[in-house]
């Protein structure tokens, strides 16, 4: 087998030819791939890749917190009003987005919030959390729309009434965290405890691979017949985004998001005289967050795991910086953006093709620039974009058996 | 001055430039060593991991080593996208772990492509700047 950098344009070449003979047309084969766009491509992946266990979350992988969060996920009695759950923005079949511009909260007012509902396929390969990167981690982030007051509103008391009272909550929670649910007292502990199982379910939600690992994987073989089946207009907007797009620099391996954030020109006016601060105002929260990797809840006793935390560098330009998104499962999850406003992928590429610079700070990124893409250009970005989708799924919600006590 | 320098094998260390190397013995270059140097400072460094990852935290150590009859006060320790003309979303943290010597934590490239070191040197008699360039991959 020949590695990455050994499969050459001449054998790209070859899986044109054999798309030629097989669809008996005569179409000028697509030039291979430079050896940097191999490199590129190589980048992302491989996948799908399982997401490693949290240091902070000391239930993280763990089965029975699992179960328990994946119960707790689809409970709307995780709201007070008992009308809101996880699940009622992360749609199961909408690929865990709500589909919506902006997320409505919960209560009887069902507020419309400021930012689109984030994909959860994936999301514990992230190391930030939420469009402005607002939580260090995967529990963290999973306790801000239970206390949101204009999301869940919920208490930790609440949430330490409900697994005390729901007899196989109470005994997942058990089974979990080897003791039983805390009295009001430590509701505090309870509540974060939910997080964790909530993280502990979160991690496991990982898609699998695509029609463009099954490329990569080929390319990385040499295998071109396999490599062949990839559509050309596909490859073409491969080329485009490993290429002279640079998508790719920010749309950084794996799971297609350099984890970090950028100001790419969209509007952050939530409405008159209301900016969203993006990223600004997410630094100086998940700082200010009691609950983040340097406090007293994370379960890691070295702290290690808040480094980045710990690190942070905050700047005039992060305002208007939002999270660059995963893309793989990408065509599942429109609405785009931080507040949903571009409806389909083809509005997508229409920004960066005809992207407006003085929207961007001018201490900001220089590396974005128009694309001025053709229409053809962009139709084939869309096709690439369209391979990112997995091609399987894990069952998000299988019934659950009776919990058995262990140990009791 | 800068000295380039990529991760990949084959672009390893390129030729050191301008250090009159008597003065700065201590700072010469080995495998998996980094240097800089301006006409009165040389500074060479090791990161950790030997290859940056794009998106991981990593440290460096490094070795300050001024011209005779000179010492060395303090170290700043920063980095940047000159292309992109944007700075790293981290700040690391010096600190002295002896005469010349300092480690920072807390560095992180978070995108591919071309990114420069710039090290403050503190002496008496002023600050010395040293870019180092580095390819991330």
């Amino acid at each position: 087998m020949r590695g990455a950098a050994g499969l050459t344009a001449a054998g790209f070449l070859a899986c044109g030819l054999v798309l030629m003979s097989s669809a008996a047309v005569a179409q000028t084969p697509l030039p291979g791939p430079a050896p940097e766009e191999l490199r590129n491509i190589q980048r992302h992946g491989p996948w799908s890749q399982p997401v490693p266990r949290d240091p902070s979350n000391r239930v993280s992988g763990n089965a029975e917190a699992i179960a328990l969060g994946r119960a707790l996920f689809f409970d709307p009695r995780l709201s007070p009003s008992a009308d809101l759950s996880c699940a009622t923005c992360h749609l199961p079949e909408r690929a865990l987005t709500d589909g919506r511009d902006r997320a409505r909260g919960g209560g009887a007012a069902k507020p419309r919030l400021d930012r689109n509902t984030p994909g959860l396929w994936n999301v514990g390969h992230g190391r930030w959390f939420g469009w402005d990167g607002g939580s260090d981690s995967l529990w963290s982030f999973a306790l801000r729309p239970i206390l949101h007051p204009d999301e869940m509103g919920a208490s930790a008391a609440h949430v330490a009434r409900l697994l005390r009272g729901d007899a196989n909550l109470a005994c997942r929670y058990a089974n979990a965290f080897g003791r039983a649910v805390p009295p009001e007292a430590a509701a505090e502990s309870a509540l974060v405890d939910a997080a964790k199982a909530l993280a502990a379910y979160l991690e496991t939600l990982v898609s699998g691979a695509s029609a463009f690992d099954e490329l990569r994987e080929a390319l990385a073989r040499g295998d071109a017949t396999a490599a062949a089946r990839y559509p050309d207009d596909a490859r073409r907007g491969l080329a485009l985004f490993a290429g002279k797009g640079q998508c790719s620099i920010c749309h950084f391996g794996p799971n297609f998001s350099n984890g970090e954030f950028h100001n790419i020109g969209m509007p952050h006016m939530v409405e008159p005289g209301r900016v969203d601060p993006g990223r600004h105002g997410g630094i100086r929260r998940v700082r200010a967050d009691k609950y983040n990797l340097l406090g007293a809840f994370s379960d890691d006793a070295t702290r290690a795991s808040g480094s980045r935390t710990l690190h942070l560098a905050q700047n005039h330009g992060n305002y208007g910086q939002f999270k660059v998104p995963s893309l793989r499962n990408v065509e599942l999850t429109a609405p785009y953006m931080h507040d949903g406003r571009l409806a389909t992928l083809r509005e997508v590429v229409r920004h960066y093709s005809e992207l407006n610079v003085d929207r961007l700070h001018q201490d900001g990124e220089a590396l974005l620039k128009p694309l001025r893409l053709s229409d053809a250009e962009s139709e084939d970005l869309v096709a690439f974009l369209r391979t990112l989708t997995s091609r399987s799924f894990p069952d998000l919600n299988p019934a659950p058996g009776p919990c058995e006590r262990r140990g009791a | 001055m800068t000295l380039k320098h990529c991760a990949r094998a084959g672009c390893a260390l390129a030729a050191l430039l301008g250090a009159s190397p008597g003065a700065y013995a201590a700072c010469d270059a080995g495998p998996g060593v980094l240097r800089g140097s301006t006409s009165r400072v040389a500074l060479a460094f090791r990161t950790d991991p030997p290859a940056i990852k794009v998106g991981e935290l990593f440290s460096l150590e490094a070795e300050v080593c001024p011209e005779a009859g000179t010492s060395v006060t303090g170290l700043r320790v920063d980095a940047g996208m000159p292309a992109h003309k944007h700075g790293m979303n981290y700040r690391p943290r010096v600190s002295s772990t002896g005469p010349g010597k300092y480690t920072a934590t807390g560095l992180m490239f978070h995108m591919p492509g071309q990114w420069q070191f710039t090290f403050d040197v503190e002496t008496p008699a002023g600050r010395e700047r040293i870019h180092v360039d580095y390819t991330a991959q």
